[in-house]
């Protein structure tokens, strides 16, 4: 990220998967940037699957779930997977009660769980490509 | 030093020259000891003062320690009252800045806007200021004049003084208000009355006048001291951020359960959003409220271009910008209460509750 002080989004490198944890409340021009970063991140890094962590976001309304959609068809179209994970249940109700339509967003429980899924969407025969031995190792 | 020690068993006749042939060691000692050369001589010379005045009664050969000690001592007392003075620097520091030329001018100024709104003011409300603020009298002998009672006589002055300020602040800004809704407006601010704020639509007010905007402001910071509502003004996207965490914060305090917080964040937020993608700048205020029942109340507010047709902006799926059209009709299902007033070309309020416990 291109922003001074501590880093509002951590994008970690993971084999053939990227995570990316949002770290704060994201006003809109960052979670912009943090999609325009992601995308082109997928690329550099040849990524199948990416993980989004938004554990730390307090909410996500029209704007994030928008954006957050948008980040997966993008990555779809560049061959990677998207899983959302970490959506607090009072976020998720919210999310519910507003409204939103999460579509296609593939979503997951928290970080194993999304590691878990998009090891059986993207090459099944890879999924030694990871040591599950290991779940907290990562390798930027 | 070879001086001093043959010096040491003369006679008292030698004795000024005895103190002079001292100097260079008073001068060691003392420079051990001092770092300032300025300073260093100064106490030399003190010392030697003392030596001389004493040297009639100190015993023949223990002038030179004799010497030594009150070099010492000069310089122990020295640094004592070079700390006290540091110790009490801070009090002859003067803080005023020195008087700028046109600080007469502005005084001036200022008392001629004191007087100026002081002559605005009604007869009445003008003379019970005066005697109570200036004659001091307290109100009870004010309201025994009049046949009036203490609080009443309070409550005037209140009037009294909320009405001064106003004036005041529009005879220092040579002002005469653009619309007659300005007086009433700043009159409410001034006075700290939140029901007739709402009667006379102040933030709406505050938004579309430029003049009671600017005025207003040392009104409204007299009245931050308020920790029930907090306004947030939107100008930009980290505003909307800041406006949700504002209403998380304060209705945080009401005892609502975690997930409603996160709706009322919502809501702000996309109540916040819609001020930024279609009026650029409003505000945000979050309120609590005791009556009928606690809640949270919150006001967003621009003077925008409005919206044409409230009703389809309410419908789902009505967008006018390329989002998900969720913002009115999405906001209205997070709140419990939501009215959203809007007049094309003068801007839209939304104006939406949440109540606490059960829903």
């Amino acid at each position: 990220m291109t922003t001074t002080g501590p880093r509002l989004v951590s994008i970690l490198r993971q084999g053939p998967y990227l995570i990316a944890s949002i770290h704060t409340a994201l006003d809109d021009t960052q979670m912009t940037d943090f999609q325009h970063d992601l995308v082109e991140r997928i690329g550099r890094d040849r990524s199948r699957g990416v993980v989004i962590d938004v554990a730390a976001l307090d909410v996500l309304d029209s704007f994030g779930t928008r954006t957050l959609r948008t980040i997966a068809e993008v990555a779809r179209l560049r061959g990677a997977v998207t899983v959302v994970v970490g959506i607090r249940p009072d976020v998720a109700f919210a999310m519910v009660a507003l409204g939103m339509d999460t579509g296609p967003l593939r979503t997951a429980l928290d970080l194993e769980e999304g590691l878990d899924v998009l090891d059986r969407l993207v090459a099944p025969g890879r999924s030694t490509s990871r040591s599950r031995s290991t779940p907290g190792s990562r390798t930027a | 030093m070879g001086a001093a020690e043959s010096a040491g068993p003369a006679s008292d006749v030698g004795r000024d020259d005895d103190v002079a042939s001292l100097i260079p060691m008073v001068r060691r000692v003392v420079a051990a000891r001092v770092a300032d050369a300025t300073a260093v001589e100064d106490l030399v010379q003190e010392t030697l003062v003392r030596v001389l005045a004493a040297a009639g009664r100190v015993e023949p050969g223990m002038l030179e320690p004799y010497a030594i000690a009150t070099a010492r001592n000069v310089v122990a007392t020295s640094w004592r009252d070079q700390d006290r003075q540091r110790r009490n620097q801070h009090r002859v520091v003067d803080l005023r800045l020195p008087d700028a030329p046109d600080e007469g001018l502005l005084a001036a100024e200022e008392r001629t806007a004191v007087a100026e709104a002081l002559a605005r003011l009604p007869d009445r409300d003008r003379e019970a200021l005066l005697a109570h603020e200036v004659s001091g009298r307290d109100t009870r002998s004010l309201a025994a004049e009049t046949g009036s009672t203490a609080g009443a006589v309070a409550a005037q002055l209140n009037r009294a003084r909320a009405r001064l300020r106003v004036e005041y602040l529009l005879a220092r800004d040579h002002a005469e208000p653009p619309t007659d809704r300005c007086r009433p407006v700043l009159l409410a601010l001034s006075g700290g009355d939140r029901r007739r704020q709402r009667e006379v639509e102040a933030g709406q007010h505050l938004l579309e006048c430029d003049l009671c905007a600017r005025l207003s402001r040392p009104l409204l910071d007299r009245g931050q001291q308020r920790d029930d509502a907090v306004r947030v003004p939107i100008s930009g996207d980290a505003d909307i951020v800041a406006a949700r965490q504002a209403a998380r914060e304060l209705a945080g305090r009401l005892g609502f359960a975690p997930t409603d917080l996160t709706l009322i964040a919502t809501a702000v937020s996309e109540m916040a959003r819609n001020i930024v993608r279609f009026a650029g700048t409003g505000e945000v205020v979050v309120e609590l409220l005791d009556r009928p029942r606690r809640g949270v109340q919150v006001v967003a507010r621009d003077a925008g271009p409005g919206i044409a047709d409230v009703g389809l902006a309410m419908q789902d799926g009505y967008s006018t910008y390329h989002g998900l059209g969720m913002g009115l009709p999405g906001a209205r299902r997070l709140m419990d209460e939501f009215a959203v007033v809007s007049e094309p070309g003068r801007g839209t309020t939304v104006t939406m509750t949440r109540w606490c416990g059960d829903r």
